[in-house]
């Protein structure tokens, strides 16, 4: 990663390999709990449809926000490269956790 | 900041309060059922309970779930000086001359006189 500085010149910025894998497990982490308990919450509040890809959606975004301010939301740039692609990561592949424990959760409250 | 005591302990209230509005679902379901009306929403109570402990799982989630680390590879270098990298242990040498020079009525004058 390089970034231009004021006067055109380069500047390179080593990254270190561990500290990023290291965050991005964390955020994996996170992630995953989040797609799951969303998921739960979503089948106990008895969401169909559309309802429930609109609640996805707050609950990524807020996780999103939820880590922002862990990191600090001026000193985010110590932790991550990127701030999208921490919104953007895994997206449609935690949809798939969300899905299964929300029809689940459905299931055992709303139907049984 | 480690995990704490305490993030283990509002992630199992927030578990026991989802589980909690999970039951009052369920039971307002039966209520329902039982009185032949049909379903529109849930209680309000419950929508909020049940989306609190979700925040409240979440908090407890991300701070047990571990730290973050500074990025830049010279982060960790910055507070530490160039004599804490010179010391090697491998290399420290504990028979060398300075024996004879620091105690020289020792060892030193029995070879000299």
């Amino acid at each position: 990663m390089s970034s231009k500085n004021k006067n055109g010149n380069s500047d390179v910025v080593a990254y270190s390999e561990m500290a990023i894998r290291n965050n991005l497990s964390v955020v994996e982490y996170c992630r995953t709990s989040m797609a799951a308990l969303s998921g739960c919450t979503a089948g106990v509040l008895g969401l169909t449809g559309l309802y429930g890809a609109a609640f996805y959606i707050f609950a990524v975004t807020s996780l999103w926000l939820m880590i922002l301010c862990k990191a600090g939301l001026s000193s985010w740039k110590n932790f991550f490269i990127s701030r999208k692609s921490l919104l953007t990561n895994g997206f449609f592949g935690q949809l798939f956790t969300y899905i299964l424990c929300w029809t689940f959760i459905y299931g055992m409250v709303h139907v049984y | 900041m480690p995990a704490t005591f305490l993030h283990r302990f509002v992630l199992s209230i927030g578990f026991l309060s989802l589980f909690h509005s999970a039951y009052s679902a369920a039971q307002h379901r039966s209520y329902l059922r039982l009185n032949e009306l049909d379903f529109t929403h849930l209680p309000l109570d419950i929508i909020i309970q049940a989306l609190i402990s979700l925040f409240v799982i979440m908090y407890g989630v991300m701070n047990v779930a571990g730290d973050f680390k500074e990025i830049k590879a010279s982060a960790e270098l910055e507070n530490k000086s160039w004599e804490t990298f010179r010391n090697i242990p491998s290399f420290y040498t504990f028979s060398h001359r300075g024996k004879f020079l620091a105690f020289p009525h020792q060892t030193g004058n029995k070879k000299h006189n």
